[in-house]
């Protein structure tokens, strides 16, 4: 009795988990306030793949997110800073994206936040109706640089694969690849690949196995993987990332395992068809290692505080190997296969009221 | 989110943390509203410094505050002395460092001290470089830092040889310095770089170069002692890593030259099919076709819709311009993006012709690693050997010795690396399915080569485990071909890329799909006994395979159909000798 119960999943907890995530967050969370919208992606998410969203009001989340929006002003002069913000936390008044933008000289969105922000609202079952789809684009094209990597915000910060992963996941939703020059980015991720054959967080950076998922999906969603990249590549890259299990996964050689690169590098292996070789007994054994019985939810190791974010990518890296009562989960988009399937619809809706 | 341990409390310490906590909470939020409101009214002033001094400190990922703090120090600089503001950026670094003691991996702190440097009047790198040395001898994994450094010496000038001395002493202090390995690759190009040259020789580096490329490798002088210090680490400690990986990129070399590897002319299809040495759009890459010195309009589609990107493109000929044996023919297909072509003549009374370099010319499978220098490979396979007896059971070992055999001699080692293989399987459990997809792979290519060394067309790999197909490309000329008794599940669309296919014999796999079978323009027969077809409509692809007549399907789900032979015969009308 005592073996199974030490490896089985603990569903409703995790469901409590997440629940109580959207609703209050602990003190120790006030740095992320900023990115508050990136837990509530992964609190949403993460119910979603527990099959559990009829627990949330979608109608108030939806609400929520929507003022997150920042609009086209009336003269229009803000087009390059639209997308969506983390929170409120700068003080723009109320409004659910129902008129144009209020003006405010250091609102501006951030490219993990327009990112987060739609693929909650699809996620909650919303058709996009609100958001400006054009304000969303013209804002991520202010955000590319010369060497083909992304800002998080216009007025700058630090660029490097995971703002050019969510600057993918931005055009692929929106089906609008014009606020990215592709050839750019494709020459970034080319320059980012490492001596070992995985790919860094940018030139001359060590492999990593978040910036190796952040290239690799973002080549999938592009539909460029076999042309970015020989079949010899393919095979290196696949050998980089099939050695960074040990039982979970590691991000990088030499380091400690981690629950979330069960997601992070068992994504990419399932993009390079080559998931099925690693040893799946190993992996969930070690992501349900984390998983604290008590509370709900999963950290990055055993005995340690779970969090949003391991809680997701150690149920996201469940859902990879078939774990029962989890949806499928979309590799390279990282939202459930359902919630991608309803994406396809609307784009398909799109293309037909375009012609 | 970082790993934080649990800590038992008791209720009273419970409480007193609460009180704590509500203080903190209220004094943060006074701070940014204040912050906030300054920055509306456009105040950029000491006030505003201290303000976001202590939100950032407590919260170094606050991006807006960053950016705020930046417009303040820039409108103070207007107001301040050059001495006055080199002192206001040395006291800003100082707060930086600060920061970095809680938080050695904010992006955001580490953004903003590049961005110090570049206003300070006078940068004082020594102390920088001392900051990366101090940062990652608590940390050497902390790319942030590595990242930083890079940025530092670039900046100060720091020579390329220096920063090499410094990865010795990590590395010689600690071989497992993955990042101090990664950092040397990156160095020893800039070193001594092999001068480049592609193929339209030119010596400038593509943009979109990578770190395998030519532009980015090690001069043969320097790869010899190279090669001594990976032979050190493995040596001391061969299970650790990081030597290994170095040790391969060593072995590596470049990516082949772009060529058109085969071409095939058929005259009865009046066909003709073109297999490039790397997938791509036949549209886009300046394919031009001469037929008897006279360049020809054709339409060049690939094999099957689903391989938009694809090794293997054919196109049809006007009519009757090569259908009559009496007449000889000259063909020059031209990649003019590559400047390359390839010639092919179709002599009198031959049906089909062909041109194309064999697997070994063109070093398909051995151009792994540097293939001038047998002699060194040959050095390497002896030390990697030695410490094989060492260490039987190393599986580092064990991958190296496979690599460096496969580029020497892959048909002459090939016993030896299926034993080798075996015991990968067994040393290394967790990755056994991974190796086992290797293992075929190698087998498919050693397969292929023995084929071309008995010239003939017929590829036989039966009975070996097989479960994926790969290199199909290089199978354009052969008629017939043996998968039988492996553990394949599909024949996916590159099959199609078997133009010249006569006789398929895939008994005694797992396949459910036939993709790949479609519009092979010779195939006659087919043998799929005991697999896993389970719809009529699995085998409709079969309809495009207009010679096809000979069609075994026992041993298969499908036959629960009802009216299996009716049903066939609707969509496959040509199949006479049908095996159920």
């Amino acid at each position: 009795m005592a073996d199974f119960e030490s490896v089985d999943f603990l569903r409703e907890r995790h469901v409590r988990f997440f629940q109580r995530c959207l609703y209050v967050l602990p003190e120790r969370y006030a740095p992320y306030e900023t990115s508050r919208l990136t837990i509530a992606f992964f609190s949403l998410s993460g119910l979603d793949v527990l099959g559990a969203l009829d627990v949330v009001d979608r109608h108030s989340l939806i609400e929520w997110i929507y003022s997150l929006q920042i609009l086209p002003t009336a003269d229009q002069s803000n087009l390059q800073r639209c997308g969506f913000r983390g929170s409120s936390h700068i003080g723009v008044p109320y409004s659910s994206s129902k008129g144009p933008g209020a003006p405010h000289p250091y609102d501006s969105g951030h490219v993990t936040m327009t990112y987060t922000g739609l693929a909650c609202l699809l996620i909650l079952g919303d058709d996009l109706g609100r958001v400006d789809r054009a304000a969303c684009v013209s804002g991520l094209r202010a955000l590319q640089l010369e060497d083909g990597s992304f800002y998080a915000v216009p007025e700058g910060s630090e660029n490097d694969m995971r703002f050019v992963y969510c600057a993918a996941c931005i055009c692929f939703m929106l089906d609008d690849w014009s606020g990215m020059d592709r050839q750019k980015t494709i020459d970034y991720i080319r320059r980012s690949t490492s001596f070992d054959f995985g790919i860094g967080q940018g030139a001359g950076l060590e492999s990593h196995g978040g910036s190796t998922f952040c290239a690799v999906a973002s080549l999938c969603m592009m539909g460029k993987l076999r042309e970015v990249f020989s079949e010899r590549e393919l095979g290196r890259l696949r050998r980089w990332c099939v050695l960074r299990q040990q039982n979970g996964f590691q991000g990088r050689p030499n380091k400690p395992v981690d629950t979330c690169y069960s997601f992070w590098v068992g994504a990419t292996l399932q993009l390079l068809d080559v998931f099925q070789y690693t040893n799946f007994e190993k992996n969930r054994n070690y992501i349900l290692s984390t998983q604290d019985r008590l509370v709900g939810g999963f950290a990055k190791w055993p005995d340690s505080h779970p969090d949003p974010l391991h809680t997701y990518f150690g149920i996201c890296g469940l859902s990879l190997m078939g774990e029962a009562g989890l949806q499928p989960v979309h590799a390279a988009l990282n939202i459930s296969l359902r919630a991608s399937d309803s994406l396809r619809r609307l784009h398909e809706c799109w293309r037909r009221s375009r012609t | 989110m970082h790993g934080r341990v649990k800590v038992k409390t008791t209720a009273q310490q419970e409480e007193e943390k609460r009180k704590e906590r509500e203080k903190k909470l209220k004094a943060f939020v006074c701070a940014r509203d204040s912050v906030l409101k300054k920055r509306s009214a456009g105040e950029h002033d000491e006030e505003a410094l201290d303000l976001t001094q202590q939100l950032l400190s407590s919260n170094p990922d606050f991006a807006t505050l960053w950016n705020y703090r930046r417009e303040v120090l820039l409108h103070l600089e207007t107001l301040r002395e050059k001495d006055e503001v080199q002192k206001l950026y040395e006291s800003e670094l100082h707060f930086i460092e600060a920061c970095l003691k809680v938080n050695p991996k904010s992006y955001g702190c580490w953004h903003h001290r590049s961005w110090v440097n570049t206003r300070l009047p006078q940068p004082d790198w020594t102390r920088e470089l001392g900051l990366c040395d101090r940062c990652l001898s608590l940390d050497e994994r902390n790319f942030h830092c590595w990242d930083y450094r890079r940025l530092v010496v670039k900046e100060s000038g720091v020579s390329v040889e220096q920063e090499l001395q410094f990865t010795d002493r990590l590395i010689g202090s600690n071989f497992s310095n993955y990042s101090s390995w990664h950092y040397r690759s990156t160095l020893l190009p800039q070193l001594r770089p092999q001068p480049v040259l592609d193929s339209a020789h030119n010596t400038s580096p593509s943009p979109s170069a990578s770190p395998q490329s030519h532009s980015h490798r090690v001069c043969e002088e320097q790869l010899l002692k190279e090669y001594e210090l990976a032979h050190n680490a493995f040596f001391t400690d061969p299970n650790d890593q990081s030597a290994w990986f170095y040790y391969r990129w060593l072995l590596g070399r470049a990516e082949r030259e772009e060529m058109i590897s085969c071409v095939y002319v058929s005259r009865e299809g009046e066909r003709v099919s073109v297999a490039f040495s790397k997938p791509v759009h036949a549209g886009s890459v300046g394919l031009m076709l001469v037929l008897d010195g006279q360049p020809q309009q054709v339409q060049w589609r690939n094999a099957h819709p689903r391989l938009r990107h694809s090794p293997v493109w054919l196109c049809d000929l006007p009519a009757g311009s090569i259908s009559d044996t009496s007449n000889e023919h000259n063909l020059t297909i031209h990649w003019t993006d590559k400047h390359t072509h390839r010639d092919c003549a179709l002599y009198t009374g031959c049906a089909e012709s062909w041109c194309r370099d064999s697997a070994t010319d063109q070093e398909l499978f051995r151009s792994e690693l540097s293939v001038e220098k047998s002699s060194v490979l040959q050095a390497e396979l002896q030390s990697c050997n030695q410490l094989l007896d060492l260490e039987p059971q190393n599986k580092w070992c064990l991958l190296t010795i496979i690599l460096l055999m496969r580029a020497l001699d892959p048909l002459g080692h090939e016993k030896e690396t299926l034993t080798h293989f075996q015991t990968l399987k067994e040393v290394d459990a967790m990755r056994s399915s991974y190796y086992s997809d290797l293992c075929s792979k190698f087998l498919i290519e050693n397969t292929i080569l023995k084929m071309e060394y008995a010239e003939v067309r017929v590829f036989s790999l039966s009975n070996k485990k097989l479960t994926t197909l790969c290199h199909l490309d290089q199978l354009l000329l052969v008629t017939h071909i043996n998968l039988s008794s492996n553990q394949l599940q599909h024949l996916p669309p590159q099959f199609s890329m078997l133009q010249c296919l006569e006789v398929l014999e895939a008994d005694d796999n797992a396949i459910e799909s036939l993709e790949g079978l479609y519009h092979l323009p010779k195939l006659e027969e087919v043998s799929l006994k005991n697999n896993k077809i389970c719809k009529v409509s699995d085998l409709e692809t079969l309809a495009t395979c207009t010679k096809l007549t000979r069609l075994d399907l026992r041993g298969n789900p499908v036959h629960k159909t009802d009216d299996l032979e009716s049903e066939l015969s609707l969509i496959l009308p040509l199949v006479t000798a049908l095996s159920l």
